[in-house]
């Protein structure tokens, strides 16, 4: 594993990012405009600062709403 | 030598300057900038000080690094009581002013009185001269730069100076240098206005001699890769501070419609990968490297073909999520004319988003408005409505008294829907969900504020052993700590912690955003010691520094006070306490704040600090401070 730079802080999150719901780390495919996670099923729009770093843009807005909706139902249930 | 600036006591009314050196032992109490700033406030100013009236100190200050070889060492800081909460006004501002303050010779300025008609001071090579300024009153910002620049033939001087806000007394005018670079908040403007200053330009030639510099370029160059190695800044490289956007509004933790929701969904337009692609490039302050502001030109609508800087996150909910505006052209355009006057953008988008929920409950009417319609979203409404505060005009006139002042002149109901802390407006973010960023909000020293305390990094969910680690530098903590953001254990201690952390590179002199605010693994205390010696030749340890920060902390803290501060001020607006956010995902939505759990904290708060349960600071505190004889 190489170093991304003196402060020691290693590499290994290069490519990735952390869900913002459930904090899962996801590798998206190099270059998409959207991702699902895997974990929790949030998509959200991707936009990629360096050709290999993505970071999140915002969510898909109409899936995250029913999304949400969904899931604070069945939290109430 | 780096430490042989002086401070300078300028007064108005009567033109008498004095100048003074800078003991070795205030440097090892204060350091410098803010620390010093307040020590010189509260020896300046009589208890009660009208903030507009010639007995009020407004101060200028240099941190101890400033314009060294430290990487983005380029901070001013700058101080008076304030006349938006009567209490500490404090800011602090980039660009190349306080380097250049230094190599005229002046690290510190307590300018006092009040000129009989409108100045500004020219420092140069250890003189100071108060030249008239009744031509000068009326320009914007820039204007103003530009003609000093050419009266005194020299392109290479550097100017803080006010807009027309600050010449109308708007209680959160602002002072500013180069085109966008701004000490924001608490209305130091104003109070540069009410003493006919208009502006303090600065050109020196004198050396900052360093104490080791072949050693203080080699360290300067950990320092670089340290920061410039971390993704939060490759990220700002690219699009500046709003880059916190894509965190925050997918999240639902943005304020919107001056905090009725807390989400502005389906707005792409101006999200900042949006704002990037009308970037043509990117500046930066003195001696930085990451270069996050943004150099834009506004493509369409009335404004179209003029250049500005920026915008930063505040510009986004200020002009965007706050007013309910979905237009990058409106951003870019309120970005563009709080520049021009010399305004707060994070408060005067508030002050909008306020009077727009008053229209819309109908406590402002048509009649009150000058006919003007503020629905939410209602692009031309926003705009016209900042020049209306700036010059004072109709509705503007109110709004550009402080909030409180506002509400007492608006009366109704209208108090009810001001959301602020000490008489100053909040931040665009929604800490109802996260108990550490409301617990910040609620106790910083001037009032509503992400920037004197706030635990940004509380919402990275990082591991609690690397918390642990963070928080434990260079005082041991081994109290609670935990990596949800809901969460209200441990959080009081954060709050502390980045209080010092923030204060300490105020004192610096050096940028924030090289230290632990947005990014955990950036120069901190561990790294400032070395910093500091290499550069001055002083020495301090990290816990030193520790001590200079609470002691600064600490005496903001007895100004409060003495000033009419009590522990029921130490609070939030109820919609904190009564209205969950309706917005964002379900890990925040439905969420606000415990007020038992919240005084829980606060009292734990006051613990840590050493102050006691109404928030004064004990007498063994002041005494181990050095406080007890101030």
């Amino acid at each position: 594993m190489s170093e991304s730079g003196s402060n020691g802080v290693k590499d290994r999150t290069t490519g990735q990012f952390r869900c913002l719901y459930c904090f899962t780390r996801v590798k998206p495919p190099r270059g998409a405009e959207t991702f699902t996670c895997e974990n929790c099923g949030y998509a959200w729009r991707i936009w990629w600062f360096s050709p290999t770093e993505p970071r999140i843009r915002g969510p898909v807005w109409d899936q995250h709403e029913k999304l949400s909706r969904e899931k604070m139902k069945k939290q109430g249930d | 030598m780096a430490l042989s600036r002086k401070i300078a006591y300028i007064n108005l009314t009567t033109g008498e300057i004095r100048t003074e050196t800078i003991s070795k032992e205030l440097r090892k109490q204060y350091i410098g900038g803010r620390g010093l700033d307040i020590y010189l406030l509260y020896r300046n100013t009589e208890k009660g000080v009208d903030p507009l009236g010639p007995g009020n100190a407004a101060i200028v200050s240099a941190g101890l690094l400033t314009g060294t070889l430290a990487s983005a060492s380029a901070r001013t800081h700058v101080a008076a009581k304030s006349p938006l909460t009567g209490y500490v006004g404090s800011a602090n501002i980039g660009g190349f002013f306080g380097p250049e303050m230094r190599l005229a010779g002046f690290d510190h300025l307590v300018i006092t009185g009040k000129a009989e008609k409108p100045v500004y001071l020219y420092l140069t090579n250890d003189s100071i001269e108060i030249r008239p300024a009744e031509h000068l009153w009326g320009t914007d910002t820039r204007t103003v730069q530009q003609m000093i620049v050419d009266e005194l033939g020299d392109d290479d001087v550097k100017t803080l100076c006010i807009g027309r806000a600050g010449e109308n007394l708007v209680k959160y005018a602002c002072i500013r240098t180069s085109i966008k670079n701004s000490a924001g908040r608490t209305g130091i403007g104003a109070v540069w206005g009410s003493k006919n200053l208009k502006a303090v330009a600065a050109k020196g030639t004198l050396d900052i001699k360093l104490h080791d510099p072949l050693m203080a370029l080699e360290y300067n160059r950990k320092i670089i890769d340290q920061v410039t190695s971390a993704k939060v800044s490759k990220t700002m490289q690219k699009l500046g501070t709003p880059f916190i956007w894509g965190v925050t509004n997918s999240t639902g933790l943005v304020r919107t419609r001056n905090f009725q929701s807390n989400q502005l969904s389906d707005a792409d337009d101006i999200e900042p990968e949006s704002i990037e692609e009308d970037i043509v490039g990117t500046a930066g302050c003195f001696g930085c490297q990451v270069h996050c502001r943004g150099k834009y030109v506004i493509r369409e609508g009335k404004y179209k073909g003029i250049y500005d800087e920026g915008p930063e996150y505040t510009s986004l909910g200020a002009f965007g999520a706050e007013v309910g505006c979905r237009s990058k052209t409106t951003v870019l355009t309120g970005n563009h004319l709080v520049n021009y006057y010399g305004l707060d953008n994070l408060e005067t988008g508030s002050m909008m988003a306020w009077a727009m929920e008053l229209f819309e409950k109908g406590i402002l009417t048509r009649e009150d408005t000058g006919g003007m319609d503020l629905t939410w979203g209602n692009d031309e409404a926003v705009i016209e409505l900042i020049h209306k505060i700036a010059n004072r005009e109709g509705i503007g006139d109110i709004l550009a008294d402080a909030p409180l002042e506002a509400a007492r002149r608006i009366g109704k109901d209208s108090l009810r829907y001001l959301v602020h802390v000490k008489g100053m407006s909040n931040l665009h973010s929604d800490e109802r969900p996260t108990p550490a960023l409301a617990l910040n909000v609620a106790v910083s020293s001037r009032g509503s504020d992400h920037l004197r305390g706030r635990p940004a990094i509380d919402l990275y969910h990082l591991p609690e052993p690397f918390l642990r680690k963070v928080y434990s530098n260079p005082i041991p903590y081994d109290g609670p700590l935990t990596s949800d953001y809901r969460d209200y254990e441990g959080k009081p201690w954060q709050v502390l912690w980045q209080e010092h952390c923030y204060e300490a590179v105020d004192c610096l002199g050096i940028c924030k955003y090289h230290t632990v605010f947005l990014g955990p693994n950036m120069p901190c205390f561990q790294e400032w010691p070395e910093l500091i010696r290499v550069n001055t030749g002083l020495s301090f340890t990290p816990e030193e520094i520790w001590e200079v920060a609470e002691r600064g902390y600490t005496l903001e803290r007895l100004f409060n006070i003495r000033e009419g501060l009590t522990r029921s001020e130490d609070t939030l607006s109820d919609r904190y306490f009564d209205e969950p956010v309706p917005e964002g995902l379900p890990v925040v939505r439905g969420r606000c704040i415990d007020r038992e759990k919240f005084r829980l904290m606060l009292d734990e708060y006051y613990r840590l600090r050493g102050w006691d349960e109404n928030g004064v600071p004990t007498p063994e505190k002041l005494k181990e401070l050095g406080l007890d004889t101030i």
